[in-house]
């Protein structure tokens, strides 16, 4: 299947985009939103998102089935691990699970498109950004594809700008876009250049009335100084998850579901996003120890690679995971309180044991850490060193401990509690970093009667 | 040998092989660049049988390194080759004692470098490990980075060794020093209160200035940092300086942790213009704590610098994704085995990134993140991002 050139993205590597190309794109871009999306109700954009978050789950569409064999080798990972990270996101763009976001975030299904009755004497309107523009990290599609959702159900222009390489999977989304609705795919340009390229950048800051950024804090840092103060700057930066066992899922019988779980959240994207655990703590006390279960883990990630398998890597990532395996690998021939676990003649997939609680964060790839805590306060005070920078807590606990536990995680700053097993799997609805991520890009007209 | 054969006997008959094997090239009067004649390399050395051989001897006195080897299921009696000797990581060597020597016998320790907050490499050393120390790098030294018979003056942006006798490098120069029958020297590096180097600039102006003045050939070592300071500052004042001729410039190690770092190529050609030197005339040396000998590779007229280990170490480069050795022209993790290393360990896994070229290799970069203990989250993500994809 041949794409046609609709997006700057399909344009071939060797040309290059420059300003005087870029501002009118993005004056096309603000010209047929006001034509073809502007107008538009909330219910019929969640329909026409709907349909294409449907066609996208059919194994025969052939978008679908051109992200699973070029994806591979444009994006690094196996056929099976897209299948699962795609799977995950179009289950949860339909219908209802827009209009539950809308709701959520907005108070009421059409407060995007009228003035709506809040309360007595008081009605508001919410009215998205002109025009959008998305700074993309690139390491996982979701959270770009997640954010073009949002955008046009704020009834946004939107530019999207991709790192280097990986505007593969955003790209065949917003073809997606274009095949099912034209003019929906008008009001959406992909690009991609090595970040950092001012004069492009400033051409975009200009004309954006929102931008939002997903990087490193440095990367942030840097693109908020050119955004002009006026704008609205949305920046989510690098975050780190975990995840925590207590000790009465670990009876014999339910500790391979467990460690199942703590599997399917690893091999998930390859460990590589925010979302992704770096490490395990584990509970003392149940009938499979820390120790053990750390096995039980290693096995079930060899399983996973026969059925998932992680992919090739670049020689410096493999680099990183071999040396570090040597590093563990002196430790545990040393000391009784480290072990270590890995494939054989690859770096596909490793689990390092340490009695030594200190939170690590791992080299990803399928490298996770599995340590021993008397609690969840141990466990905290272990992480301390991240405190304010987690996103996700996997828990894999009973349905008596989970709430309190939920709530101490809560009161510690972590922003997204799931199960264990769910942890790249978010919810349409789940609040980017503890913030509305619809609602924060909308401004609101409050009209007093 | 026999079997009563033990690590000082080795250390001895290693320090005369390599007198013997590198007899001719100090004197055969071939400039160092240009048409090198081959080092006496594996026949006359044996290299195969001198590995084996001092490998069964540090499993026997290496407690640390033994552990290792048992844990891998590795024993001397089950070794075909020399390539199946087990590696001990560099990080090992932040972690454990990794030597042969008992307490009582080490005099002297070389720390790798970086920071005091930093955990660092430990190599023990001796009084016959330096001896050996010394053996190895002194040959391989002079072939690679001294003109004949030419008189030279010295300008090291190090410290002395009164002020860092913990470093390898500044008791390599140091060595040098002593072996050229002590010529007039500078060492204009300083230490910071962290423990990181710095420049004197005054004492590298006026060494400059001297030699002008005297034209007596320079040799100038120091790290890629410290050069990359040297220039800032000489650009700064807009000086430029033509050396005598018969000086040499030797560039060693790369840029751990620092938040600036210069291409080699950019490097070499400031240094250049700079000092107003051929860049047939710039050495590059590898070289760390943990090893006894030293790689150098000189600028060829064409294609890429690469390096090259003394007849007795060998640089293998090992596919990190199977831990065998990697084909022709595939980047890989550099692994050394270098006999001088006799009291420690000889089989040394490093942390960087080479790729196999000729009887040499050509370095990409160094594969960590920061250490897995006792750096910021903040860099580690930072890091983190350029390993994702894309």
């Amino acid at each position: 299947m041949n794409l046609p050139n609709y997006f700057l993205a399909d344009l071939p590597p060797e040309a290059s985009v420059g300003p005087a190309m870029l501002v009118e794109a993005c004056q096309a871009l603000k010209r047929n939103r006001e034509r073809y999306l502007a107008g538009r109700t909330t219910q019929d954009l969640i329909r026409s998102l709907a349909e294409v978050g449907e066609a996208w789950l059919r194994p025969d569409y052939p978008l679908r089935a051109l992200a699973l064999e070029k994806g591979p080798a444009a994006t690094g990972f196996s056929r099976a691990t897209l299948a699962a990270g795609l799977d995950s996101f179009f289950k949860e763009l339909s219908a209802e699970r827009l209009l539950a976001l809308v709701e959520q975030d907005l108070g009421h299904a059409h407060a995007l498109d009228e003035m709506t009755r809040f309360e007595r004497g008081r009605s508001a309107i919410a009215i998205g950004p002109e025009f959008l523009v998305h700074i993309a990290a690139g390491n996982l599609p979701n959270p770009t594809l997640a954010s073009i959702v949002l955008g046009l159900l704020a009834k946004s222009a939107q530019f999207v700008k991709c790192a280097a390489g990986t505007s593969f999977l955003p790209r065949l989304f917003a073809h997606s876009i274009y095949e099912a609705e034209p003019k929906l795919g008008a009001c959406i340009e992909i690009a991609q250049w090595h970040g950092g390229n001012q004069p492009l950048e400033e051409v975009l800051f200009a004309e954006a009335d929102c931008v939002t950024a997903t990087g490193t804090d440095e990367t942030l840092a840097t693109i908020r100084q050119y955004v002009p103060i006026k704008k609205r700057f949305l920046g989510y930066g690098h975050r780190v998850s975990f995840g925590f066992i207590t000790n009465r899922v670990l009876s014999t019988r339910h500790a391979p579901k467990v460690a199942s779980q703590a599997a399917s959240d690893i091999a998930a994207w390859n460990q590589l996003g925010c979302l992704s655990p770096h490490l395990l703590y584990v509970q003392p006390g149940g009938e499979i120890s820390p120790e053990r279960f750390a096995e039980m883990l290693a096995d079930e990630l060899e399983r996973r690679e026969q059925t998932e398998p992680r992919g090739e890597l670049p020689v410096k990532a493999a680099a990183v995971i071999a040396t570090r395996r040597a590093f563990y690998e002196v430790r545990a021939a040393h000391s009784p309180g480290t072990r270590l676990w890995h494939s054989r003649n690859s770096t596909a997939w490793t689990v390092v044991f340490e009695a030594d609680p200190r939170f690590q964060v791992s080299c990803l790839n399928r490298f996770v850490y599995v340590k021993a805590v008397a609690d969840l306060a141990g466990a905290l005070h272990s992480a301390a060193a991240v405190q304010g920078q987690v996103s996700t807590v996997g828990l894999a606990a009973s349905e008596e401990q989970a709430r309190e536990l939920a709530t101490e995680l809560a009161h510690w700053g972590v922003t997204r509690v799931c199960q264990l097993g769910r942890m790249q799997q978010p919810p349409l609805t789940w609040r980017h970093d503890g913030r509305p991520a619809l609602g924060d890009l909308v401004t609101w007209t409050d009209w007093e009667t | 040998m026999n079997s009563s054969f033990c690590l000082s006997d080795f250390a001895l008959w290693l320090r005369e092989s390599m007198r013997a094997s590198t007899a001719k090239f100090g004197e055969a009067g071939v400039p160092p660049n240009q048409g090198l004649p081959e080092p006496n390399g594996p026949a006359s050395l044996h290299f195969e049988a001198l590995a084996i051989r001092l490998f069964s001897l540090q499993f026997q006195h290496n407690p640390a390194y033994r552990r290792f080897c048992l844990e891998r299921g590795s024993r001397p009696e089950n070794l075909s080759t020399w390539r199946e000797i087990p590696a001990m990581p560099t990080a090992a060597f932040k972690e454990l004692e990794v030597s042969c020597l008992p307490p009582e016998e080490r005099t002297t320790v070389f720390f790798s470098s970086g920071t005091s907050r930093q955990p660092r490499s430990r190599h023990f050393h001796g009084e016959e490990s330096l001896a050996i120390y010394e053996a190895s790098l002194w040959p391989w030294f002079r072939r690679h980075c001294l003109a004949q018979n030419a008189a030279m003056e010295l300008l090291l942006l190090t410290p002395s060794e009164a002020e860092a006798p913990g470093s390898s490098l500044v008791y390599m120069l140091d060595t040098v020093r002593k072996n050229l029958n002590q010529p007039e020297t500078v060492f204009a590096g300083r230490i910071e209160q962290d423990g990181a180097w710095t420049l004197d600039f005054d004492a590298v102006l006026s060494a400059l200035e001297a030699s002008a003045t005297t034209k007596r050939p320079l040799f100038i070592a120091g790290t890629a940092f410290l050069f990359m300071h040297l220039l800032d500052h000489l650009a700064g004042l807009n000086l430029r300086f033509e050396l005598p001729p018969g000086s040499r410039v030797m560039e060693t190690g790369g840029y751990k942790g620092r938040a600036r770092a210069l291409p080699r190529e950019e490097l070499h050609g400031s240094i250049a213009e700079r000092f107003g030197i051929a860049r047939s005339q710039i050495v590059r040396e590898y070289g760390m704590s943990e090893l006894s000998s030293q790689a150098y590779a000189v600028s060829p007229g064409s294609g890429r610098p690469f390096f090259r280990f003394p007849p007795w170490a060998r640089a293998q480069i090992v596919s990190p994704e199977t831990g065998q050795e990697a084909g022709e022209g595939e980047p890989g993790l550099i692994r050394v085995f270098d006999l001088a290393n006799v009291y420690s360990v000889m089989a040394i896994q490093t942390e960087d990134l080479g790729v196999r070229q000729a009887d040499g290799f050509e370095l990409l970069g160094r594969a960590t993140l920061a250490e897995p203990r006792g750096c910021s989250l903040m860099s580690d993500t930072n890091e983190l991002a350029e390993l994702l994809p894309g």
